[in-house]
């Protein structure tokens, strides 16, 4: 008999993040034991989905009303099999700072999980949100945590000395904070400090105008392996105004870089794995966190961190497995 | 386990703690605790509050003095219910305000803090004319910002959840956690909604009616009021990073409705030089006031030559307290006396 196939669908728009998960679900072998996965890449917001031979879909899409049309369609089309959505984007930070009209954006969620049997949170807080806002049952969801591979970033070597080479990873965009960073950063008086800003985005000009103040702060652009880019500094600092689980501290904490994160969403989730929380996400609370950091002892390693990689990987397959083995049996209506 | 805690702040307040507790004893609806959180008193607060702990649901806890913040902190942090209220030791609330605020909010998942209106009551209790009647529904976190509907520290009931949702490790901080800033002695309510509205996506919404008896100082204040705006710039300056597009809109709005309020206290104290300045500072910050309230506006405008004459015509009078302008009424005190206390908007 052959294997069961699973498709997972992204749109055209998805970020990189979300590909690196995906990718990472396609590359297990443990996974790859239980079940064919591909990837399929639709428009966005289309409403003409395509009829997919599948036994399992997956959907990693972005919701939107726009978008809502093809989600019913893909329901209607795909009656006899189960369908997953992975929530990727949407949180509670998220939704207090972007969400004029709650009440219909709930409805909106509340919709679109309707159509699917399961909704995965990628988060313990971003599912607690799910869950205690009533936008899905308890029991049509559950949390996987994302994770990427992360051998290579548990690889580098472990930093050294004392922590000087401040890191922030991600796309430039305000959703990241890096804003807040900036000024924090310059406020904090030691010389010898630095802060690299790896990425690329639309916050790039406002940033480095920002950054001309201080001398320390250098924006690198887009640093093409992270790996690398991860090599290059001893802590790394997460000011997220919204962020639904926070890949980059996880890649940070496995390579046993000093990781500080904004008390929001799923970046909760990063302080049981060895992340240190910055009291509140306010220029004044990161520039004492930075502080607190120059004098850190950097050969302290929690264990939580120090088998991150391993640990992470197992735990996410046997999740996806456990989730995939329930999906793939379907429960049909019995005719009356 | 109450369904709901009520906390209520005590600073030296002997005089007034028996009328606020027995206002809490009386409400309609019954399942709730009193935590009296004494922060500090040097008076007789504590055997005021001794008297009502016979009645098993009232708990008294002595504290060195923390502030007002410290002190509603640590009564979130000794509290059980689902939802917790505050009740400032020199305020009464409304027999049903409790049960109104928990239909409120069973029937409305979405809403996080549910506030209502207030009226104002002088030292002795009696009735003024000055109420709090605040916007109730479709409030933004600009509104927050702008006009502060919940209106005082003693008006809103809030689901723990969005405590919860807050909560943080303050560095210098006595207990676990906080909630309320204790490092703002002023504008700490400010403070707090708006890091719930700016934080969370719990929804605030008013119910009908003025539930609180708000009691209004009659000591002269004007010396703070420089000091009251300096900690409210102080709560925009930390607020500003989390959403810098948000307060590039909205906080020269906020500033000019912040001075307007000054100026109104000026003018209550009798002072029309000083009220005049800070409308003056008010225009150049933004005219919104002025279309979005003109009435409110306007009267203020008016009210400031005549409060620098000190000496008020009776038709002017009335026509300020008429326009919900802060004067003492029925009190036998002098009509310029503030009568808003701490640093509420009006």
């Amino acid at each position: 008999m052959s294997k069961p196939r699973i498709v997972h669908l992204l749109d055209d728009t998805t970020t990189g993040g979300v590909t690196r998960v995906v990718t990472h679900i396609c590359n297990s072998q443990r996974l790859a034991n239980q079940a064919h996965h591909e990837i399929r890449v639709i428009p966005k917001n289309t409403a003409d989905v395509p009829v997919i031979e599948a036994d399992l879909i997956v959907s990693h899409l972005t919701i939107s009303w726009r978008g809502l049309a093809g989600l019913i369609a893909l329901r209607a089309k795909h009656p006899n099999i189960s369908l997953i959505h992975v929530e990727h984007s949407y949180t509670q930070s998220f939704t207090a700072l972007n969400v004029a009209k709650r009440e219909r954006f709930f409805s909106l969620l509340r919709t679109a999980y309707s159509l699917f049997d399961t909704v995965v949170g990628v988060s313990r807080a971003q599912y607690s949100w799910l869950v205690t806002r009533d936008l899905v049952a308890a029991e049509r969801s559950c949390v996987i945590r994302s994770a990427v591979d992360l051998s290579a970033f548990a690889a580098l070597e472990a930093p050294t000395g004392p922590c000087r080479v401040f890191g922030a990873i991600g796309r430039l965009e305000p959703q990241k904070g890096f804003d807040t960073l900036i000024m924090a950063f310059s406020q904090c008086q030691e010389p010898d400090a630095r802060l690299r800003i790896f990425g690329r985005g639309g916050q790039h000009e406002e940033l480095e105008r920002m950054a001309q103040i201080d001398p320390r702060i250098t924006l690198e652009g887009h640093a093409p392996d992270p790996v690398r880019a991860m090599s290059e500094v001893q802590a790394v600092l997460l000011p997220s105004r919204w962020e639904a689980y926070g890949l980059v501290a996880q890649e940070a904490l496995a390579a046993r870089r000093r990781t500080l994160v904004a008390p929001v969403d799923g970046l909760c989730d990063q302080l049981e794995d060895g992340a240190h929380r910055v009291a509140r996400n306010t220029v004044a609370d990161w520039t004492r966190a930075i502080d607190a950091s120059l004098t850190a002892d950097l050969s302290k390693i929690p264990d939580s961190q120090a088998r991150l990689s391993e640990r992470v990987a197992g735990v996410f397959e046997r999740n996806w497995e456990g989730l995939i083995a329930r999906s793939l049996v379907k429960e049909l209506p019995v005719a009356a | 386990m109450y369904r709901a805690t009520i906390v209520v702040p005590a600073f030296n307040v002997a005089a007034t703690l028996g009328a606020t507790l027995t206002s809490l004893q009386a409400q309609t609806y019954q399942d709730f605790e009193v935590i009296i959180v004494d922060d500090g008193s040097t008076d007789n607060t504590k055997q005021v509050a001794e008297q009502f702990l016979d009645d098993r649901r009232f708990w008294y806890i002595q504290q060195a003095n923390r502030g007002l913040s410290g002190a509603r902190n640590r009564g979130i942090a000794e509290s059980s219910g689902e939802f917790i209220g505050f009740c400032d030791a020199d305020d009464l609330w409304h027999p049903d305000k409790l049960r109104r605020h928990i239909r409120h909010l069973d029937r409305n998942p979405n809403v996080g803090v549910s506030y209502a209106g207030s009226q104002m009551i002088d030292a002795e209790g009696r009735l003024l004319s000055v109420k709090q009647s605040p916007r109730l529904r479709g409030v933004t976190a600009a509104h927050i910002l702008k006009r502060n509907p919940i209106g005082n520290g003693s008006s809103a009931v809030i689901r723990r959840a969005v405590f919860d949702d807050i909560a943080y490790v303050h560095h210098e901080a006595y207990s676990a956690f906080s909630y309320f800033d204790e490092t703002f002695r002023q504008s700490e309510d400010i403070e707090c909604w708006l890091r719930i509205a700016l934080l969370t996506d719990w929804d605030f919404e008013g119910i009908r009616g003025l539930l609180t008896y708000y009691r209004v100082a009659g000591d002269g204040l004007s010396a703070k009021t420089e000091r009251q705006l300096d900690s409210w710039e102080n709560v925009i300056a930390k607020h500003r990073s989390l959403h810098p597009a948000f307060f590039a809109r909205h906080e020269p709005a906020a500033r000019a409705y912040q001075l307007r309020y000054l100026a109104r206290r000026a003018i209550s104290n009798g002072d029309g030089k000083t009220a005049r300045a800070y409308l003056k500072r008010a225009w150049s910050q933004s005219y919104e006031p002025l279309w979005a309230e003109p009435i409110k506006s306007g009267v203020t405008i008016l009210a400031a030559p005549v409060a620098s004459l000190f000496k008020v015509s009776a038709p002017a009078q009335k026509a300020l307290v008429k326009a919900n302008v802060p004067t003492l009424r029925q009190s036998s005190q002098s009509p310029f006396q503030p009568i808003l206390k701490g640093d509420h908007y009006e």
